[in-house]
């Protein structure tokens, strides 16, 4: 078990049954906030952060459509059950305490981008000697530079003085997104040998 | 590693040295982990200190709290940690935001403390400090961590210590990119949008204090230090020469030999702090140096104190 892809094949790419596996759970996290963004998404927008989901509908497809074409795919015939665990996850868990179904459901799409974009880190998954030039790995880099960037309309959402008088079921629901996304993350690194706790470089 | 937990949140630790010695609890900077303090543990424990060095929420191997990190709850991870030293002399030493927390925890509860060392640290948030730490966090927003340290490194560090490294500086940030998450960072620089200035309070730490600031520190320069000087009684305030922010980088074995001579002096009551300015030496071990008697230690250059 080691704490970062590889071993490497001889020009420096990441083996391609990881590439598999890591672009599909991605391709199903961000996919999944794509079509929840577009369902979320007000034909006539009547507040300022709006304009950010707007943003972030395009930045999540732009990232399934990298990875579609960046990864080196190969058959893996574990996906389609995976796949299906990760969709049933990511569904729309509207939050109990909020009783405005509406707001409820905006909260926890808002945690679930919380924690896609701040829970997993693809880049911190490369080893130094990575081949820099690779489609997969610029991917990679690309996605976790744009994750910190697209996180923040959710921290605007999240933190804002709307949600002030709900913080506890707000950071409640943010805390069980992050250790669901985290522990399904997890599990799919270490089925590819990758292990957070495991040794440095 | 050893962990404390504080609410739904593991704060992760290390003590090293003899159980019953007197102990340095060490506390990060905002993009530090605890390993930074490496240098300083194995010289304090050759000393036959204790030396407790752990992560702030937020950073490196402890939680990350989503949402919301309040330096209220850095301070209770802090006196929980120095609980577990049972009731040895304590010496706390911060730097930057970890001077910060370090002065709250002195505040709250100096009574715990034998010593006190803030290091490159303020009491308030002068105009330009503000706008500097608004325009880091905007950094760390458009560009990651790795932006944020690309600003942080040649503000912090001398040339000395940089040039030798230029070639390989993405070597010097990746560990503390791999262990820093956007999030926690922004919740850390976060922390301080309801900050509300510790100066009233400073004269309320009656426990031996050593200000550390480097000559060149640009971040937190003289004046924020002169603030603790001026308000925390048995204080001295000691200027590391040719030094900058993050001098504890870069004069790790300097900065550890004051520390244990300080912890000494206060041990065999031999410390007067009496809000003294003095210029560290050069090398551990070396004599420290009064500032000169009617110079402004404010000023860059050698202009006379005025009478007021």
């Amino acid at each position: 078990m080691s704490q970062f892809l590889g071993p490497l094949d001889s020009a420096g790419r990441v083996p391609p049954p990881q590439q598999t596996r890591v672009a599909a759970f991605l391709i199903s996290a961000h996919g999944a906030l794509a079509r929840q963004l577009a369902f979320a998404l007000p034909g006539q927008m009547n507040a300022g952060w709006q304009t950010e989901l707007n943003a972030q509908f395009h930045r999540e497809t732009e990232i399934v459509s990298l990875l579609m074409r960046a990864t080196a795919w190969i058959p893996d015939f574990t996906l389609p059950y995976m796949m299906l665990a990760w969709e049933a996850a990511w569904l729309p868990k509207p939050v109990a305490a909020v009783a405005d179904q509406k707001q409820a459901m905006t909260i926890d799409i808002a945690a679930l981008g919380h924690a896609v974009h701040g829970a997993i880190r693809p880049a911190a998954l490369l080893p130094v000697d990575v081949q820099a030039k690779d489609p997969f790995v610029i991917a990679l880099r690309r996605i976790e530079f744009e994750s910190s960037r697209l996180i923040q309309a959710q921290i605007l959402f999240l933190k804002s003085d709307d949600l002030k008088p709900m913080r506890e079921p707000v950071s409640a629901a943010v805390e069980n997104r992050h250790r669901q996304v985290g522990k399904l993350w997890a599990e799919l690194l270490e089925g590819i040998g990758v292990g957070r706790d495991a040794e440095t470089e | 590693m050893q962990f404390l937990t504080h609410g739904s949140h593991r704060i992760g630790y290390e003590l090293d040295g003899p159980n019953s010695a007197p102990a340095y609890v060490l506390v990060n900077g905002l993009t530090q982990y605890s390993e930074l303090w490496t240098v300083h543990r194995d010289a304090l424990t050759g000393k036959g200190f204790r030396v407790a060095t752990f992560d702030l929420l937020g950073q490196g191997a402890s939680d990350k709290p989503e949402l919301f990190i309040s330096q209220d709850d850095q301070v209770e991870a802090l006196r929980l940690l120095i609980g577990e030293l049972g009731d040895c002399p304590v010496f706390l030493c911060g730097i930057s935001f970890g001077g910060l927390i370090a002065l709250r925890y002195a505040i709250e509860h100096g009574e715990k403390l034998a010593g006190l060392v803030p290091m490159s640290t303020f009491a308030e948030l002068s105009p330009q400090l503000m706008l500097l730490g608004n325009a880091l966090r905007t950094g760390l927003i458009l560009g990651g961590t790795s932006y944020l340290q690309d600003l942080l490194l040649p503000m912090n560090l001398s040339d000395a210590w940089l040039k030798p490294l230029l070639g390989n500086l993405d070597a010097v940030k990746r560990q503390g990119w791999l262990v820093n998450d956007v999030y926690a960072l922004q919740n850390l620089m976060e922390s301080f949008l309801d900050f509300k200035p510790l100066t009233p309070q400073l004269p309320s730490i009656k426990t031996p204090t050593m200000i550390l600031n480097g000559e060149f520190d640009f971040l937190t320069p003289r004046s924020l230090h002169e603030t603790l000087r001026v308000h925390i009684s048995n204080s001295s305030l000691v200027i590391i020469p040719n030094a900058y922010h993050a001098f504890t980088l870069e004069t790790a074995a300097l900065t550890a030999d004051l520390l244990a001579r300080f912890a000494e002096d206060v041990l065999a009551q031999r410390w007067q702090g009496n809000k003294a300015v003095w210029i560290a030496p050069d090398e551990p071990g070396g004599e420290m140096i009064p500032f000169p008697d009617g110079y402004d230690h404010l000023r860059a250059i050698p202009v006379k104190r005025s009478a007021s």
